[in-house]
């Protein structure tokens, strides 16, 4: 393993960005002087970058070691069928886990770029018949003005320029000319003709 | 013998939820009667992401007829006039291709429909405009459309306030009521739009011009989505043949507009306007490229997916 990618990775342990691949790499590796003493120069790097209050050459890692050997183990306990059933409902829950994140994150990736607003975990808890009604808890921070504030398409040179604003009054009006639904759909169409 | 002190409970149930429905229901079959028939004048904003905007709008319901004037009244005066949901004049230009004869006639709320879409229920009750409210909730059944709560003024049964949010909660628009009157009579001038207001040409005349057929259909809609008016027309820049298509489901709207292009400079494009999205796809085919744009009030993911599920009937019959 070269001796580059090892301290990639103890920055990356320290970051808190590792993957799990790197942290079985740098537990390996820690026993190795050399690796400590990087790892001791990082966070005194760190620790001034932050304007932190460091001790050095504090190292608490044997302290730490000899109090985890003496620790029992709790999985130990928990031998036979429940352990089986403990797998099987770990297994379900992640599945579920999985089709629940492949669904969030199409909607992330949606909201994240084009909403531009502070994203809000994922509440979709909606109100009984009770008190004041409110749909849903959003929220009205900062709503730093998005990319389609002022216009559509800025940064979109060309076809989309000539045609998306054309057509989006052309739905609008077209909407309004219906004439549902009262006053919302000509609210619209006339809010396009503002920019 | 545990099962038995259940059944009372499921019995409930079973009486109290649908109960409860049917509130939310009649409420909104309420508001689909106090607009054809209430005469009233007020005052509301309208906001989304990046505009604010007041209006002020008087409705008259005399010898059958619904008259509707709407002004704006700040920044331009954005003007409209509509006898029976049909527009009469409007301030500004009209986009080519807009047709102000309705294909089908105007369907009210029709919330028996709606129910198979969204979830209504009843929220309580709030206070807009000085008026007590009654709050209606339509929370969507699946991803492919947005929720709107409804604030239902409890005397008239008129929306006095309306959000779209996004199924994270966002708010993508307000409509809200500042300050309703039902009582005050209106007057002939009330109703009478200014000199700006242009009258609108009514298309049916012009309609011996031979509509040329429309060739585009989607292979795949969301849920409950329904073509309700569909145009073919020449565009006079380009000299293209413009396809657009419209779909509601009683509540939410979307268009589709397909154009051919050529070369390949025009790229894909997702972009949002509020509650607006606009999406935007080259589909190839055999008879050439075309870019496919839907923009509508539907989730954005819902809108790529019929964007990339437009098919031209016309090139596949031909090679057949």
């Amino acid at each position: 393993m070269s001796r580059e990618a090892l301290q990639e990775s103890l920055s990356a342990v320290m970051d808190n960005e590792a993957d799990e691949l790197e942290l079985r790499r740098v537990l390996s590796a820690i026993e190795d002087a050399d690796t400590r003493a990087t790892w001791s120069r990082y966070q005194i790097a760190r620790a001034a970058m932050h304007k932190e209050l460091l001790i050095p050459h504090l190292d608490i890692s044997a302290a730490v070691a000899a109090g985890i050997a003496d620790e029992v183990s709790p999985l130990k306990a928990g031998r036979g069928p429940w352990r089986t059933l403990g797998r099987l409902a770990v297994a379900a829950s992640v599945t579920v886990a999985v089709l629940a994140g492949v669904r969030l994150y199409n909607q992330d990736e949606i909201a994240g770029a084009q909403l531009a607003q502070q994203s809000q975990p994922t509440n979709v808890a909606m109100p009984q018949a009770k008190g004041p009604a409110v749909l849903a808890g959003y929220t009205e921070g900062e709503q730093s003005p998005g990319p389609m504030a002022s216009g559509v398409l800025q940064n979109q040179a060309g076809w989309h320029d000539q045609r998306l604003p054309g057509y989006l009054r052309q739905h609008a009006q077209q909407a309004a000319m219906k004439g549902a639904e009262g006053a919302l759909p000509y609210a619209r169409a006339a809010s396009l003709e503002n920019r | 013998m545990r099962a038995i002190p259940l059944l009372p409970l499921l019995l409930s149930g079973w009486l109290v939820l649908p109960a409860h429905a049917d509130d939310a229901q009649d409420q909104l079959k309420r508001l689909a009667q106090a607009e054809q028939q209430q005469s009233y004048s007020g005052t509301f904003v309208y906001e989304r992401n990046g505009s604010f905007s007041t209006h002020r709008i008087w409705q008259r319901v005399a010898d059958g007829k619904v008259r509707e004037h709407l002004l704006q009244l700040d920044g331009s005066p954005q003007e409209v006039l509509r006898v029976n949901g049909v527009t009469q004049c409007v301030s500004g230009t009209l986009e080519e291709g807009v047709s102000s004869v309705p294909d089908s006639p105007a369907r009210a709320f029709d919330a028996a429909r709606l129910s198979s879409w969204y979830d209504i229920k009843s929220a309580g009750t709030s206070r807009v405009a000085g008026r007590l409210a009654n709050v209606v909730t339509l929370t969507p059944r699946d991803q492919h459309r947005y929720g709107i709560e409804l604030h239902l003024d409890s005397e008239t049964g008129l929306p006095l306030k309306s959000l779209l949010l996004s199924d994270k909660g966002q708010l993508l628009e307000r409509f809200q009521f500042t300050d309703l009157n039902t009582s005050q009579s209106l007057t002939d001038q009330m109703l009478s739009p200014s000199a700006d207001c242009k009258p609108v040409e009514v298309v049916k005349a012009k309609s011996d011009i031979p509509r040329q057929k429309v060739a585009w259909r989607s292979d795949w809609l969301p849920p409950g989505f329904d073509l309700s008016s569909a145009a073919a027309r020449k565009d006079p820049d380009s000299k293209n043949l413009v396809t657009s298509l419209m779909y509601d489901d009683g509540l939410a709207r979307f268009s589709v507009f397909v154009e051919p292009v050529s070369g390949a400079a025009v790229t894909d494009i997702r972009t949002q306007l509020g509650p607006t999205v606009a999406v935007s796809r080259r589909v190839t085919t055999p008879k050439g490229d075309a870019m496919v744009t839907v923009v509508g009030e539907i989730p954005i993911g819902t809108a790529e997916r019929i964007a990339l599920s437009m098919r031209d009937d016309a090139a596949t019959t031909s090679k057949n």
